[in-house]
């Protein structure tokens, strides 16, 4: 798992330590603090989830993150109570991710909103997540320490700048929801 | 075994204490993986499992330096659906029979 101290390479960490947290407990639910250029950039990544979860085909292994085995073991009666949970449960997953994305979607494409509610951030959470996971395999992060490995010239380097915002908006906001 | 020969034909089934194994056939578990954030993992455990603080972050460290933990236990469908929930957060989590684990991992999350 990763630690809060590698959320955010060098130069994003600074920006990001200047300015306020991108989510903040108010006493009318939860604060948002994202500009239009952010909502905007986090509707797009989530708007990419929904394309892959409608179009992917079954078994991709950019979405494999999104869709793990149910059993440890794959011998045996566990094989087939395996093959059952993913004919029983895979539609029920992408139904959950596709329900959160489009209640996000919704709220940030109205920009005068400014707050959110626990179970509105909570569906944030799930979504940003679920980016997270599949940009995280894309960029075929396997130790925790990869992300601290910013090469500027990589020809993934903006996919990993991406990484790191999305890590820093999930802490902030996982951070407000555990502070209630 | 003997025990089994002697068994009286008529069984009395007793009265089990809910926390013994023979209830809690399966255990669930979390495996640990490169990309969640630690405190995401964390809130996910209080979140589902209504875990104290305390008890969630014993939990993630456990997943994050063991490499794993049993976060939850009970009949199959019970771990099946906390095994979706998890899932449905992200989580890299599988089920299997208590008793199956080889090398001994920390049931229940310690307390």
């Amino acid at each position: 798992m990763v630690g809060k101290k590698t959320a955010g390479g060098k130069t994003a960490a600074t920006e990001m330590a200047r300015r306020k947290p991108p989510f903040e407990n108010g006493r009318n639910g939860y604060i948002i603090n994202l500009d239009d250029d952010e909502r905007h950039f986090i509707r797009r990544l989530v708007g990419e989830v929904r394309e892959l979860l409608t179009s992917m085909p079954v078994g991709d292994p950019k979405m494999a993150r999104l869709f793990p085995p149910a059993y440890t073991h794959s011998t045996g009666e566990d094989a087939d109570a395996e093959t059952e949970y993913q004919r029983l449960m895979r539609d029920e997953l992408v139904a959950s991710r596709l329900d959160s994305i489009g209640r996000i979607d919704e709220l940030l494409a109205d920009t005068s909103s400014s707050t959110m509610s626990g179970e509105q951030l909570n569906a944030f959470v799930v979504s940003l997540n679920s980016v997270r996971l599949i940009l995280g395999t894309i960029l075929d992060i396997t130790d925790e320490d990869d992300d601290e490995d910013d090469d500027p010239d990589s020809p993934l380097a903006a996919e990993m700048a991406m990484y790191h915002f999305l890590s820093w908006l999930l802490d902030s906001a996982v951070t407000a929801l555990m502070q209630g | 075994m003997t025990l089994v020969a002697a068994a009286p034909s008529t069984v009395v089934r007793p009265e089990v204490d809910e926390s013994t194994s023979l209830d809690n056939p399966w255990i669930v578990l979390v495996w640990n993986d490169p990309i969640n954030l630690m405190s995401y993992v964390t809130f996910v455990f209080q979140k589902l499992f209504g875990y104290s603080l305390e008890k969630a972050t014993a939990l993630m460290l456990d997943v994050h330096e063991k490499g794993k933990a049993v976060v939850s236990s009970g009949s199959r469908e019970k771990a099946e659906m906390d095994v979706y929930r998890l899932h449905e957060h992200g989580l890299w989590a599988t089920m299997q029979k208590d008793g199956g684990q080889k090398d001994g991992g920390r049931k229940d999350g310690g307390d």
